[in-house]
């Protein structure tokens, strides 16, 4: 465990009036509301905050209890964990674009008492499900638009609340110091939030996470970058992830940085751009959507643009990352790649709006090593960082100076790591989840009682540079019928990097050979569609059109070549593939809220494709239910084509036959 | 092989062998392009607001001036002639919004250049008819413009920057500030700025088109004032100014006919282009290069630019 | 300024009416002998198959064609021929079924310009950017934002709007009606060319400004679920004259209109 000096500040509660005390002008929170950024000092949020928690009190809210948050990043939804945690409560948060029923379920198994939801939205869908929640006392919104002709007696608006705490705090002497005792009644092991997992098998899993878990966790990862209270992040990740809480509110409120609310999901890249942000994280599919928008428009852009891109980027792809790195680079290197930062790598930051970003991290699942090496050619210090809710975040992250695509780090600080007989990685840090809410089965099943956590994955530890390598889901790794190791997203991952390939499902646990089912990126194919002038009406006939097939059985050739300078995956190539007539859907439950596939319930709604891509047909019919946006039901049919793709014999193949 | 040596070699060694000269030349192009903006900013600001090609801009510009001159050779006194004269010139706005442009309103534009034809001779005729054909002097020195010339030695030699040259481009600049400023900044100047991209769209919002036209005529009115007493000052004021006035063409072509900046960067390059052409290419070309350089200019723009430098380029989503 | 004219309507009351209308262009009778009424507060649809006239109706009342014939009565007011800026004035917003957009300004000068008539300040004091001049864009300002954030525009609000999709024209050229403040609201065929979740939000923000803001609004449409599921009042025009009005299950049933649109001879 650390000796911080902070750690005395166990809870985010005290830490906020630490804050207020330590940083009281500073910008805590800033939010652009109808075309301006408004921003609130730590003193101010402080006030906020403590208006909220009094009023929360007034409305039923009590220790133990379990306050649900459901909307996008507004600071008032970070204010009410606080506000709820001051009280010695719960805050429980849901992701905002999950469906009624998930929602019912965690308002049910989570025991929720009071909600504080973003807008009329996502009170029409508690509403439409409170039939069964009978502990709901109040929901409360915090955009009222819309909402005035409702019925008020159980719904309140969130300054309704906040001025109820400030009339009591005027009115009753014995109020203030009873809050400020509430507060101090906290403590670093008390349960300080319950995040839900979306699981990739299965209902949901509460982790329950203590405040010593999150706050010893964030100071080690700010200290593990040497953040510091001049930080300014931009909060856009869904507000139930547990990246966002560690990011947008624990490291925030431990360092006492800035974070940023945008206006709107559409509006991130623009504000983003307006507030300089110098710390993010991201999920490797944002960085490489905007690598191939950036490809994209470099096409449509004059020869002279384009001839200067394409030299500079040459030129930092062979000097950038050296000179981020900090290595020796000759002096007529160094003098074009400042002239490339003018030219070309400068204007580029701007425009996606990272030019003060000096650390940016990203996570979740594997990155392409070319997009990898693109952004830090760049001057952007990209690092992977490995990490689970169970976790607090914090697992492996890679230090500065040792930087590979295709490592995810060594251990954090106060981290321990290590590899079990069957290839699952484990760990042991200050960081550890209490357990799963309710569920003392699954807990044991993944804690064991040293404290020891299995995270599900298989993994290995790289000889020369002692970094921690993650090749697949443990329990996901499989094996053909004669024995071959089968590591389905390994195989997935190496398709996925290439830009026309945006999704891919790899079988072949308990086969004969290995079949994949692709979805094709409709930009990046689009596009080249539009260049060699195919005309397609639609995603499904883009999908299915042969010269796509050609081209990405071109892909799935080359990987197939990777996998035979493997030995051990050698023999798990990709015979036959098919393209899917459309992309896979959260909303069909299809992948996960954080886009990770969910392969077992892919293979049961896909099954006539699965069948025809082991029997040797030359394709399938399907017919697949679909739920549109606005929730109405419907059904897509297509004809898919199959297509057997070259096995590249291993050279130890090559070998014995000789 | 002559020919060559004569068109680019001769000519920038004459600059160089007398740099003072060169000055000359620069400056006194550049302020002649300063005045052939002023011209065409009362074309552009008629033609930005409602689409109409003013051919009459120029003759404007010398009955504001013979305004102005008559009435203080009937005694008024030079401010107050002034006043008078800008009076005259809202009158005019006035008339010609009501008898010219609303009866013609709906019409393809070309009846309404063909309108602004008619005014332009009408007012020749009525400048004739007041004011007499003999060219007049300009009143410089009753309205406070300086004479004279300051001499400052330079290169080795000097350069005379006359001193009504200098007001005349400081008092174009301001002009063109302010009215640029208005354009961006006031609600009148944004009701511009939509009546000029779409009347009916400007109809359905409570724009009254008539209001904006007397305002825009108006604002040409003063401008063509300004121009009239800056090159009356410089040589005289007579019919021919009107000539001069089609010298704002090739500007426009150049600057955009939608853009105030567009209108002095397109002035003064063809201010000075004439001037350079002039000096130093005028002897091989034959002399009178002034009076065709500035066209053959335009023409090329024409031929590889055709919005100018400023102009807007007309977006159309297919 | 001037005030606008015209009395007070209460809610349920007959806001503006036409009476015997007609408008002929060469031979062709646009409209004729039409007289409709619609009242404070309600949705008002006015369907029927292409060229029955709809859009020269509209055009009439706010003012950019004059009926031969018939007169107009706005807020009590009864006139032979409307100015379109006495409607403007008079408080009738209008949307165009091409969209009609200043293309070269942004999103956001384009609604400002519909605060044109609720701008007071003399030009002077604007120029200057002085004072009570400055407060009074401020607030401009804000209820232009209010809107943008009401139609969801924020992420176009700086971009020239020649650009964007036809959708967001369309949502931008609401913004501008709307900054009117109007009391009635006059919709062109505001649906056309959207896809359904565009209709949808579309739907929703027409029913928002009825309810909320309690504009009176009188649209065109021709997407049968929209009218059923957004008007309080239909009236169907057919070559030019009125031949049914009513409640939408009336009209639905109503033999002279499916007659109209499956074009039985008549």
């Amino acid at each position: 465990m650390s000796n911080s000096p902070t750690a005395t500040k166990d809870t985010f509660p005290k830490l906020l009036l630490r804050n207020a005390r330590a940083f009281a002008e500073r910008p805590a929170y800033r939010h652009k509301d109808l075309g301006i950024w408004h921003t609130w000092s730590w003193r101010q949020v402080l006030e906020e905050v403590r208006g909220f928690s009094v009023g929360l009190s007034a409305l039923g809210l009590k220790r133990g209890d379990k306050l649900a948050i459901i909307g996008s990043n507004r600071p008032r939804l970070y204010w009410a964990m606080c506000a709820a945690q001051a009280l010695g409560a719960v805050p429980v948060p849901i992701y905002a674009d999950s469906v009624a029923e998930e929602m019912a379920y965690i308002l049910h198994h989570a025991e929720v008492t009071l909600a504080v939801v973003e807008d009329q939205e996502q009170v029409d869908k508690i509403l439409s499900i409170s039939v069964g929640l009978n502990r709901l006392l109040h929901v409360i919104y915090d955009e009222p638009r819309g909402l005035r002709d409702y019925d008020h007696t159980r719904l309140k608006s969130i300054d309704e609340v906040q001025r109820l705490g400030r009339d009591r705090l005027a009115a009753d002497p014995q109020c203030l110091p009873w809050w400020e005792g509430e507060v101090a009644a906290g403590s670093g092991s008390d349960l300080a939030i319950i995040l839900y997992t979306s699981g990739t098998t299965g209902q949901p899993k509460g982790v329950m996470l203590t405040f010593d878990n999150l706050i010893i966790s964030a100071i080690n990862g700010n200290r593990f970058d040497s953040l510091g209270r001049d930080e300014e992040v931009v909060a856009y990740l869904p507000l139930a992830w547990v990246g966002d809480h560690v990011f947008s509110y624990a490291q925030p409120f431990t360092a006492g940085f800035c974070v940023n609310c945008p206006e709107s999901p559409e509006t991130v890249s623009e504000d983003r751009r307006e507030i300089g942000a110098t710390y993010g994280f991201a999920p490797p599919r944002i960085y490489e959507n905007l690598l191939t928008q950036t490809m994209v428009r470099m096409q449509d852009v004059g020869r002279l643009k384009r001839v200067m891109f394409e030299y500079f980027i040459a030129v930092a792809r062979r000097w950038g990352e050296k000179i981020l790195n900090r290595e020796r680079v000759p002096l007529h290197a160094r003098v074009l790649y400042r002239l490339g930062d003018l030219l070309v790598y400068g204007p580029l930051k701007n425009r996606l709006g990272v030019s003060r970003v000096r650390l940016a991290y990203t996570a979740g699942e594997a990155i392409g090593p070319e997009i990898f090496r693109f952004w830090r050619s760049l001057g952007i210090n990209l690092k992977q960082l490995y990490g689970q809710t169970e976790a607090s975040v914090y697992i492996t992250a890679q230090p500065d100076g040792e930087i590979y695509a295709d490592t995810v780090g060594k251990p954090n600080i106060d981290v321990e790591v290590k590899i079990a007989e069957s290839g699952e990685v484990l760990f042991r840090s200050p960081g550890v989840f209490a357990g799963y809410y309710k569920d003392p089965e699954k807990t044991a099943q993944a804690k064991t009682a040293e404290g020891w956590v299995h995270t599900g994955d298989a993994g290995l530890i790289d000889a020369e540079t002692g970094h921690l390598k993650i090749i697949d889901r443990a329990k996901d790794v499989g094996r053909l019928t004669d024995g071959t190791l089968v590591a389905p997203k390994y195989i997935e991952n190496k398709l996925k990097f290439y830009p026309n390939i945006h999704e891919a499902v790899v079988f072949g646990d308990g086969r004969d050979f290995v079949c994949a089912m692709l979805n094709i990126d409709l930009t990046a194919v689009g596009n080249w569609a539009e260049r060699n002038n195919i005309a397609y009406g639609s995603y499904q006939e883009l999908a299915g059109h042969p010269l796509v097939y050609d081209m990405l059985a071109q892909h799935v050739e080359e990987v197939n070549l990777s996998l035979a300078n493997e030995k051990a995956l050698a023999g798990a190539q990709v015979r036959r593939f098919l393209v899917l007539h459309k992309e896979l859907d959260a909303d069909d439950g299809e992948v996960t809220r954080t886009q990770k596939v969910r392969r077992a319930f892919i293979a049961e709604r896909y099954a006539p494709l699965v069948h025809a891509l082991y029997s040797g047909a030359n394709e399938a019919d399907i017919a697949t239910e679909v739920t549109f946006e606005d929730g109405h039901k419907g059904v897509l049919r297509a004809r898919v084509k199959i297509r057997d793709v070259k096995a590249v014999l291993a050279p130890a193949v090559l070998e014995q036959a000789a | 092989m002559d020919l060559l040596y004569k068109i680019f070699i001769d000519p920038p060694v004459q600059m160089g062998a007398a740099p003072d000269l060169l000055v000359q030349a620069l400056w006194e192009g550049c302020v002649s392009g300063v005045l052939y903006a002023l011209i065409a900013l009362g074309f552009v600001l008629i033609f930005k607001a409602s689409g109409v090609f003013n051919f009459a801009q120029g003759i404007m510009v010398v009955f504001a001036a013979l305004t102005l001159v008559g009435l203080n050779g009937h005694g008024v006194p030079a401010f107050l002639a002034l006043a008078i004269t800008l009076g005259v010139m809202f009158v005019l706005a006035l008339a010609v919004e009501r008898v010219v442009l609303r009866p013609l309103v709906n019409q393809p534009e070309i009846i309404l250049f063909m309108a602004t034809f008619g005014l332009t001779y009408f007012l020749i005729g009525l400048g004739e008819l007041i004011f007499g054909g003999e060219p007049k002097v300009m009143i410089s020195d009753q309205l406070w413009l300086p004479g004279g010339a300051y001499r400052i030695e330079i290169f080795g030699g000097f350069v005379q920057l006359q001193k009504i040259d200098i007001a005349a481009a400081v008092i174009a600049l301001l002009l063109v500030a302010a009215l640029a400023v208005f354009f961006q900044r006031t609600r009148i100047g944004r009701a511009l700025r939509a009546v000029a991209d779409s009347h009916m769209a400007a109809l359905s919002v409570g724009i009254s088109l008539e209001q904006i036209w007397v305002i825009v005529w108006f604002a040409a009115g003063i401008v063509a004032l300004a121009t009239g007493i800056m090159w009356g000052a410089r040589s005289n004021v007579s019919f021919a100014l009107e000539i001069i006035a089609l010298k704002a063409l090739p500007v426009l072509i150049l600057g955009g006919f939608t853009s105030i900046p567009g209108a002095i960067v397109g002035g003064v390059i063809i201010g000075v282009g004439e001037k350079l052409g002039e000096f130093y290419w005028g002897p091989l070309l034959g002399s009178g290069i002034e009076s065709w350089l500035a066209y053959v200019i335009a023409l090329v723009f024409l031929l590889f630019r055709p919005q100018g430098l400023f102009g807007e380029r007309i977006i159309e989503r297919v | 300024m001037r005030a606008p004219t015209g009395q007070e309507i209460a809610a349920g009351e007959i806001l503006l009416s036409v009476d015997n209308i007609s408008l002929s262009f060469g031979g062709v009778k646009a409209v004729s002998g039409v007289s409709l009424d619609i009242r404070k507060g309600e949705i008002r649809a006015i369907i029927g198959p292409n060229g029955a006239g709809k859009t020269t109706l509209l055009n009439i009342i706010n003012g950019f064609y004059h009926p031969q014939q018939g007169r107009i009565t706005f807020k009590g007011k009864s006139r032979s021929r409307m100015r379109p800026y006495e409607a403007a004035r008079g408080g009738i917003a209008r949307t165009f079924q091409n969209v009609a957009l200043f293309k070269g300004m942004t999103a956001l000068d384009n609604i400002m310009v519909g605060r044109t008539l609720k701008m007071h300040r003399g030009f002077v004091w604007q120029l200057l950017r002085f004072g009570p001049a400055l407060a009074e864009e401020v607030a401009h300002r804000r209820v232009v934002e209010e809107i943008i954030d009401f139609l969801k525009l924020q992420q176009v609000r700086k971009i020239q709007v020649g650009k964007l999709p036809y959708g967001l024209q369309k949502r931008v050229e609401l913004g501008r009606a709307l900054a009117m403040e109007p009391e009635l609201l006059l919709l062109d065929e505001p649906m056309a060319g959207m896809n359904l979740e565009e209709k949808e939000d579309m739907s929703r923000y027409i029913l928002d400004v009825n309810d909320h803001f309690g504009t009176t609004i009188a649209l065109i449409e021709h997407d049968m679920g929209v009218v059923m599921d957004l008007s309080d009042r239909v009236v169907v025009l057919d070559h030019g004259i009125k031949i049914a009005d009513g409640a939408p299950s009336d009209i639905k049933n109503d033999q002279a209109v499916i007659a109209a649109y499956l074009g039985v001879a008549h």
